[in-house]
């Protein structure tokens, strides 16, 4: 499952020169933080051990790990890799499921605050896409389906 | 320069529309060719859509821009989030020419297609570039000279820099030369790049967010800041409201959060109630107190802030 999440091997190649580590604001702030071990479990084939982890969620997604990786990985592709396949077996903080739910319902994480608009004297919005989003969804659900039927296998 | 529609993002439309009102009002004092196009979604955003489903996360970035790309316009977003997401995916298509044919073949069945041409821009390297420092410091009428300003730019305003390539991803300049170019005193500080931390409130970390927010405002309040800038609804909820939260349970803290668009807008004459500074959650008023006191202008006293609007 891990493999259709993530290239493992680029994820051998990581040198170990601790560059991402030094930087990441939530290894410096959060005890016990270290994505470089959860990186070593990967490669030794055991990453399932971290999906109930809250840790896989504290990766910030600031991408500065990225940039700082003399290879242009960073570890944050292997914590959005296990996240992935933590939230596919129903494995998330409830505000993920609850924005998830949101957009897939609305189209947009929230809608505009008409009353405050009004104080503001703004414009009416512009009508958001959500007919379209909806279909679109929909497709890309049946297309889903369709090549898990053909394959024979779930790509999850 | 060249038409842009202005992709506001579900966070300022939904919490802080005075966010909105300010950009409004420095893109027509620079009388800048801004339209608002119908059938936008979510941009979408990263942490809870990317990490749930990837292959919607990008599909439904790329309708975004495509609804740009047919009109022959680009897209200029005061949010940093939405402009990342909306630039990685892009990268992504360009960049793997499989997967644009697998997206557009969807997209064909709503009638779009995505190819582009769009260029993305973030408001602040958007206002840097485009407008340019020259042109801003010709405009503006009055200046903050005296005033010490730090900004934050936020992650995704410059990262990642291989989808966005608008400054340096470790060393970034442009808002540092804007607050320069209204005439303020750039604080330089250690925590200038570090995430504001907002994305742990997210999943449900409500109190490491709180700590790196507190990082961050100590070592500006130390620094002697007038006030903090930022140009991400997520960035300004975390230093608005975490702030205030803050304060609540009894920290000292206090320090005000500008928004690009409102200190602009001050610096062009408008007063902060005009501007929707009245609707921040930690007053402004010490930071316009000291400026009105450096200019003798006694018009920019506020009402304190913390009126029903910027209620969450």
């Amino acid at each position: 499952m891990i493999k259709s999440n993530l290239d493992l091997k680029l994820l051998e190649k990581c040198a170990g020169c601790g560059a991402c580590y030094s930087i990441c604001p939530s290894c410096v702030i959060i005890p016990g933080y270290d994505p470089r071990e959860v990186i070593k479990d990967i490669l030794a084939g055991e990453f399932d051990k971290w999906l109930d982890s809250k840790h896989i969620w504290q990766c910030l997604e600031c991408h500065y790990c990225l940039e700082m990786c003399y290879q242009h990985y960073g570890f944050e592709n292997a914590m959005t890799a296990l996240r992935t396949i933590a939230t596919k077996r129903g494995k998330y903080p409830p505000q993920v499921k609850r924005g998830w739910d949101m957009f897939a319902k609305s189209s947009r994480l929230g809608e505009p605050a008409m009353p405050a608009r009004k104080k503001f004297g703004l414009p009416e919005p512009k009508a958001s896409g959500k007919d379209e989003f909806l279909k679109l969804h929909e497709l890309v659900l049946k297309a889903r389906e369709a090549e898990a039927k053909k394959t024979g296998t779930d790509r999850g | 320069m060249k038409d842009f529609a202005v992709f506001w993002g579900c966070t300022i439309q939904a919490r802080f529309p005075f966010l909105e009102k300010s950009s409004r009002i420095v893109f027509e004092d620079f009388e800048l060719p801004y339209k608002e196009i119908d059938g936008f979604t979510c941009c979408p955003e990263k942490s809870l859509i990317d990490n749930v489903d990837h292959e919607m996360f990008v599909v439904t970035a790329a309708r975004n821009v495509a609804l740009a790309d047919e009109k022959g316009i680009d897209i200029v977003s005061p949010c940093t989030g939405c402009v990342s997401n909306l630039a990685t995916v892009k990268g992504e298509l360009e960049s793997n020419p499989k997967e644009k044919e697998t997206v557009n073949n969807l997209l064909k069945e709503i009638g779009r297609e995505f190819d582009g041409s769009a260029k993305l821009s973030h408001l602040v390297p958007f206002f840097h570039d485009s407008v340019g420092v020259h042109k801003i410091k010709q405009t503006i009428k009055k200046n903050f000279e005296g005033m010490k300003i730090s900004a934050h730019y936020g992650c995704h305003m410059i990262r990642p820099s291989h989808a966005l390539r608008n400054d340096d991803p470790i060393d970034p300049v442009k808002y540092d030369n804007l607050i320069r170019a209204l005439g303020a005193e750039a604080v330089e500080t250690d925590t200038k790049l570090m995430c504001c931390g907002q994305g742990l409130d997210r999943v449900d970390q409500h109190d490491n967010a709180l700590h790196m927010a507190r990082m961050k405002l100590k070592e500006l309040i130390a620094a002697g800041a007038d006030a903090l800038t930022v140009c991400c609804p997520s960035c300004f909820l975390q230093f608005d409201n975490n702030q205030f939260l803050m304060m609540r349970e009894g920290e000292k803290l206090g320090l005000p959060v500008i928004y690009f668009t409102e200190l602009l807008g001050l610096a062009l004459g408008h007063t902060a109630e005009e501007l929707g500074l009245t609707a921040h959650r930690v007053s402004a008023e010490p930071f316009l107190k000291k400026w009105a006191a450096l200019t003798g202008d006694n018009q920019t006293e506020i009402n304190d802030g913390l009126n029903a609007v910027g209620e969450l």
